[in-house]
């Protein structure tokens, strides 16, 4: 299953970064058995937020290793890395990091070709992708990942299907 | 075209963020950004708003004309720029609420926008979550599929735990949707929803759902099924199980091109879904020989098509082949076909395609090892590969293919990796790897030692402390046999204590926790044997390791580090016969220690040497770390004291009620146990806190001058291993002993075995008084000690399927050889041909299978037969080439019996009969009478995992009776019905089977019978309910399996139904023992 996937760019930029296992924090664990009741307390407690923030810190810095991890591999090395409890695979496209995160029984090649498809998929849909094109329309980006991915896991390999439904919503905007 | 659609500020904003130059004007851009943001937000306020004109270029801050209430396009750019606020970094979460506005918009773009915002941005807990609940309730009904979708998209990212319940019966609906592109998005959401909270979307509804969605006409929504199924067969693969056929028929039309080209990738069909299937497929094949069976010609098809195209993608599907191939029951047709692949990915000039080659090749290794030869220049390439990630898969490979030729070899580039790595994950990794071949494959003791304290060296603080206890042990006992090769034993010493003084003359302040007290306790044994160094200039060196500042800071500044160097000193100076200037200062300034126990012995020590030196040696006796200290329990000699005090007036002795008393003995509590007058509980985990605790003790046991206390130091180490070897030494309770067999024992020489008459012996020895004193306290500590101590297990040969291989050549090869080396079987007439035949065609494992048909044969007594059966097997484990030692291994189990060698019933692997079964031989006699001994041996064929052994004498049919684990046999593990029920509850995996009974277990005590045959012990039978429950163990008791029966017979038949329960700590195990158990049922 894929826990993170991420587009960054040689500068370490993140492009896009899509969470579907989100980080472990260290208040993760108690904060979920808490659930219902700070509902109630929920605009009194500031606490909630500083939890959203040690999230989003915690995705901040897992997103920096990664770009440090992928930018300093050689090119002529394997497109995979060990990563803690798992599996980072990458793809290098021009100045932007392809980079999907997954369980370790995964295949790993399987998920390099991934990242290719969905490469293909912007290609198609922006005609000739460069990263200018996904600097300007990120929320399009996280349009076609949410038509091609699925909760953690690839759920259509059709480009023409997942194209025609984001052409589709786009007509009607 | 890029950012046409943006308002002109936006696009000034990406531009200039892309054109800072560095990370701090990009931060101050944003934090302007961030101001100019919460303006519009502030702006929006009712009231505010005049008139709205869509489409209006932006300008600065919006001024009243548009407000993000009533332009909704306004709404979703601002929300898109704090989406960008928040992929820099930033923190956005003043916009979050107008997200969660956007997602009520009536517009299906707005909506997605506000849904995907807070899909980015919210963390699991936060609160917003909660407010969007009732909206994705509302979208997910809705009659516009595309709100469906989008709503089915929030659900799979925005729902927690807690919310489950409130859209899971909206998401089952959609299910039945008219839109495919609905459908298959709903099986994934309802699928999340299970992961989240499996009590509000129970697993039976989902799989029930997957199943129907499988067939479903649209080939997407077969596809995302395809995710669900494989995550829901790795945990529970029995629904699965009837779904190959469907499986096969649908990767078989993908192959033949059946499906809709626009799922083909670079020209191969739906890659995708090949590999789903395999992967499906291999998780339902395995261990599971009849679904294997199924499988062979699709992934055969299929492996052979991908194979043709030869690109990445194609690739990845031969990949997911191999992998399946590796894992299901093996076929050597296939297993030739992915061999092939593996060479060729091995030889690619592509480095993705090594790695995927080195990984194949570890997966196929461990069960096929001759796949390995063919590799090793590509192996020996990729090691010297400057890439970590291959080198990682490497160093994996090469650890599962290790065997005692290579051993050396691989541990030696283990070991340089060890040195040159930085990673913790890794570090800790190979140190694991590292101790588990040493212990498992060393050559030679020397060897052992030498590269366990290299170990020691380089990552002595990840070293369980356990390696540490048995490297002394080993020093100690040498072969165990200390008749035959007393040269050899004093040899080993002689090296080690060497290699210590070399390390302690080079490097004294860089040593770590493990290597200094391993180091320390093996001088101060054997430190009169250097011959490379005085025993005065090693004094000295201790002296000086004692005071270096490097060691009082090991282990935290815990003073036992250096209470083991003062030991160590105080016992060379006896040795010595003088004590050096060097070692009476040390000594003398410990005596003002603010460590009590460190005092105390340097007190005592002085008044010995000053007082009586000549008692020295009688204290610190030379190499008696393995001598028995009789222990006076009764404390005999005080008796005339106490009856003098008694005369005069004083109150009898009474023993408290409960005796706290009892921690005392933490380090010598194997000892106390087998003192009955004790009460002693068995002890949780004593493994932390072992090496070192042990360690203390043994120094302190030592000085007690009154030598009221067992002065054998590493657990298990013992010359009472001999004991346990001659089974008529008598074992009284009067002479507590150390009853642990070693590891150390797995590489010493063979020895003969006794005499073959005292292999009945189990069966006479509950009757001897000897045995029936250790009986009380025995199980309850036997439990303790197997259940918590890894100590020795590790140590015990798994054999892997390369051993058993090497075996049955060395049984081909030096079968007379051996057995003429051995002493005669006691009736000579029962290893005849005639019975070698019988045995072949027969699971004789059992005395009690055995009996009957021996009968035929020539006329011997019932007890003979079943002391003869497992003597020829000792002979054929006898050829364990490389020095594991079967031969006191397997006689020491039976005369011991359980309670006092836990490890030897493991490595006991097909031989010896469950050791219950001797003593109540009348329980399963029944039973054989009944079982067709065919239709078992035929069974087991089927079921063992490695491929069916050809002829391999009688050791081959005795051990298919057994159940087997891994190519090994379970061993009994002998605990009683409460502990049962206490391990009950902490075995994660279950594996519930019910099967209609044959003859074989119609009633509960032929189903009990069965359960012995497989090898499991039986803990109790309760006729009364019907019930039974049986225990064993694989791995050298690192996995436990549990099984619980109850025979129910069917209404109005001969015919009754077996209710079993498997439970164990190895779902693998679990699982193959349930299978096993239900097809001997059959």
């Amino acid at each position: 299953m894929i826990r993170f996937f991420l587009l960054q760019n040689r500068q370490g930029k993140t492009r896009l970064s899509k969470w579907y296992v989100p980080p472990p924090t260290a208040n993760t664990a108690s904060m979920s058995t808490a659930n219902g009741n700070h509902m109630l307390s929920a605009g009194a407690n500031p606490a909630l937020y500083t939890t959203n923030n040690q999230t989003e810190a915690e995705k901040a810095r897992i997103e920096a290793e990664v770009h440090r991890l992928v930018t300093s591999r050689d090119k002529k090395y394997t497109n995979f890395i060990e990563y803690n409890n798992y599996k980072l695979i990458y793809r290098r496209y021009a100045g932007l990091f392809f980079t999907i995160a997954v369980d370790v029984q995964d295949n790993e090649l399987s998920f390099l070709e991934s990242i290719h498809l969905f490469v293909e998929l912007l290609d198609s849909y922006f005609a000739n992708v460069c990263e200018l094109d996904i600097v300007f329309n990120f929320n399009k980006v996280y349009m076609i990942l949410d038509e091609y991915m699925l909760a953690g896991e690839i759920e259509e390999t059709s480009k023409r299907e997942i194209l025609d439904r984001v052409k589709y919503l786009e007509k009607l905007d | 075209m890029s950012g046409m659609h943006l308002s002109r500020e936006f696009f000034e904003l990406i531009k200039s963020i892309g054109e800072s130059k560095s990370k701090q004007e990009e931060d101050r851009i944003i934090i302007n950004e961030i101001a100019v943001l919460k303006k519009k937000l502030e702006n929006d306020k009712p009231g505010s708003i005049t008139t709205s004109i869509p489409g209006a270029p932006g300008g600065g801050v919006a001024t009243g004309g548009n407000t993000l209430t009533t332009n909704k396009k306004k709404a979703r750019e601002f929300l898109v720029r704090v989406l960008y606020v928040e992929m820099l970094g930033h923190d956005g979460s003043f916009g979050y609420i107008k997200a969660v506005e956007l997602a009520a918009s009536q517009s299906i773009v707005h909506k997605r926008t506000g849904y995907m915002v807070c899909a980015c941005c919210l963390s699991p807990d936060h609160p917003f979550r909660f407010m969007l609940v009732n909206q994705m309730q509302r979208d997910l009904v809705s009659s516009n599929l595309l709100e469906s979708c989008g709503a089915l998209i929030a659900v799979t990212n925005l729902i927690t735990p807690d919310l489950v319940g409130t859209v899971s019966s909206q998401v089952i609906g959609l299910l039945d949707h008219s839109a495919e592109t609905v459908r298959k998005k709903a099986i994934v959401a309802l699928h999340r929803l299970h992961q989240l909270s499996p009590d509000a979307v129970p697993q039976q509804e989902v799989i029930e759902k997957t199943r129907k969605m499988l067939c479903d006409r649209d080939p997407a929504v077969m596809g995302s099924t395809l995710n669900v199924i494989e995550a829901l067969a790795r945990v529970n693969v029995q629904p699965f199980k009837d779904l190959v056929p469907s499986l096969i028929s649908i990767l078989k039309q993908i192959c033949e091109r059946r499906l809709p080209s626009e799922y083909d990738y670079h020209r191969i069909p739906a890659p995708w879904m090949q590999m789903k299937i395999v992967r499906i497929l291999s998780v339902i094949g395995k261990n599971d020989i009849q679904a294997s069976e199924g499988m062979y010609e699709i992934l055969g098809d299929c492996l052979r098509k991908a194979e043709e195209a030869g690109i990445n993608a194609s690739n990845a599907i031969v990949y997911e082949c191999i992998r399946c191939i590796t894992v299901i029951y093996p076929n050597p047709v296939l297993l030739d076909a992915a061999g092939n692949s593996i060479s060729r990915f091995l030889s690619s000039r592509s480095q993705n395609l090594r790695y995927l080659g080195v990984t194949g090749l570890a997966s196929i290794v461990e069960r096929h090892p001759k796949y390995a030869a063919d590799h090793q220049l590509a192996v020996i390439e990729c090691l010297e590969d400057k890439d970590d990630t291959l080198l990682r898969k490497t160093l994996d490979l090469l650890y599962r293919m290790t065997n005692p030729v290579n051993v050396e070899f691989i541990t030696d580039r283990l070991l340089h990796f060890l040195r040159g790595s930085t990673d913790p994950y890794l570090k800790k990794d190979l140190t694991g790897k590292i101790c588990t071949i040493a212990e498992r494959y060393a050559p030679n003791n020397g060897w052992y030692v030498r590269t366990v304290t290299e170990l020691f060296k380089i990552a002595g603080d990840l070293v369980d402390p356990a390696v540490a206890t048995n490297l002394m042990s080993l020093v100690a006992e040498g072969t165990g046999n200390e008749d035959a090769d007393d040269e050899a034993d004093m040899l080993l010493r002689k090296q080690a204590v060497e290699l210590y003084v070399t390390l302690l003359a080079s490097a004294p302040n860089r040593m770590n926790r493990v290597l200094v007290e391993t180091l320390a306790w093996v001088l101060g044994e054997y430190g009169y044997l250097s011959s490379i160094m005085p025993l005065d200039a090693i004094i000295d060196g201790m002296c000086k390791l004692l005071q270096s500042g490097n060691t009082a800071k090991l282990g935290g500044g815990a003073p036992s580090t250096r209470r083991l160097i003062l030991s160590a000193i105080m016992k060379m100076v006896s040795q010595y016969g003088n004590c050096p200037a060097a070692a009476a200062k040390v000594i003398d300034d410990y005596t003002k220690s603010s460590d009590p126990d460190a005092q105390k012995r340097c007190l005592e020590f002085q008044t010995l040497l000053t007082t009586a030196p000549h008692m020295l040696g009688e204290v610190f006796p030379v190499d008696a770390s393995l001598e028995d200290v009789d222990v006076d329990e009764n404390l005999s000699f005080l008796n005339g004291l106490v009856s003098e005090a008694i005369s005069s007036g004083a109150r009898p002795y009474q023993r408290p009620e409960d005796d706290d008393d009892d921690d005392m003995y933490v380090g010598g509590s194997l000892s106390s146990e087998t003192a009955s007058t004790f009460k002693v509980t068995p002890y949780e985990k004593p493994t932390t806190t072992y090496g070192q605790g042990r360690m203390a003790g043994m120094g302190s046991t030592n000085m007690g001058p009154g030598g009221n206390a067992n002065v054998t130091l590493p657990p298990g180490s013992g010359g009472t291993s001999q004991a346990a070897v001659t089974p008529s030494l008598p074992i009284t309770p009067a002479q507590p002993q150390l009853m642990m067999r070693n590891v150390a024992n797995v590489w010493g020489k063979q020895q003969p075995p006794p005499p073959p008459a005292s292999t009945p012996a189990p069966v006479s020895t509950p009757a001897s008084s000897g045995y029936r004193g250790f009986g009380a306290p025995a199980p309850s500590s036997y439990g303790g000690f197997g259940a918590s101590s890894p100590v020795p297990a590790p140590a015990a040969p798994v054999k892997t399927a390369e051993q058993l291989e090497k075996e049955r050549l060395a049984a081909a090869l030096f079968g007379g050889i051996s057995t003429t080396s051995q002493p005669p079987p006691p009736p000579p007439a029962a290893v005849t041909p005639q019975i070698l035949t019988a045995a072949s065609i027969t699971p004789a494992a059992t005395p009690v299978v055995a009996a009957p048909i021996s009968a035929p044969a020539p006329p011997v007594t019932a007890p003979a037969p079943a002391a003869a059966a497992p003597a020829p097997e000792i002979d054929l484990l006898d050829m364990g080439s490389w020095g594991a030692d079967p031969g006191p291994v397997a006689t020491a189990a039976p005369s011991t019996l359980d309670m006092l060698a836990p490890t030897p019933l493991i490595q006991e692997t097909v031989a010896a009969p469950p050791p219950a079964a001797p003593p109540a031989p009348p329980a399963p006699v029944p039973a054989p009478a009944s079982v067709d001994p065919f239709a078992d041996a035929g069974l087991l064929d089927g079921y063992t995992e490695s491929a069916p052994l050809p002829s391999f004498g009688s050791s081959d049919t005795l051990g298919s009776a057994k159940f087997e684990f891994g190519g090994v046999a379970v061993a009994p593990l002998v605990i009683t019905t409460p502990q049962f029920g206490e391990r009950w509850g902490r075995c994660p995996a279950t594996h519930p089977v019910n099967v209609p009974s044959s003859s074989s277990a119609s009633t509960l005590s032929k189903f009990m019978a069965l359960c012995e045959r497989a090898g499991l012990h039986k803990v109790e039978e309760i006729p009364a309910t019907n019930e039974g429950i049986a225990a064993c163990m694989a791995d050298g008791g690192s996995a436990v399996a549990l099984v619980h029966g109850k025979v129910s017979p069917l209404p109005g038949g001969q015919q009754s139904r077996v209710d079993i329960t498997v439970k164990s700590t190895d779902a693998q195990l679990g699982g193959t023992l349930a299978m096993y158990l239900q097809n001997m049922i059959r």
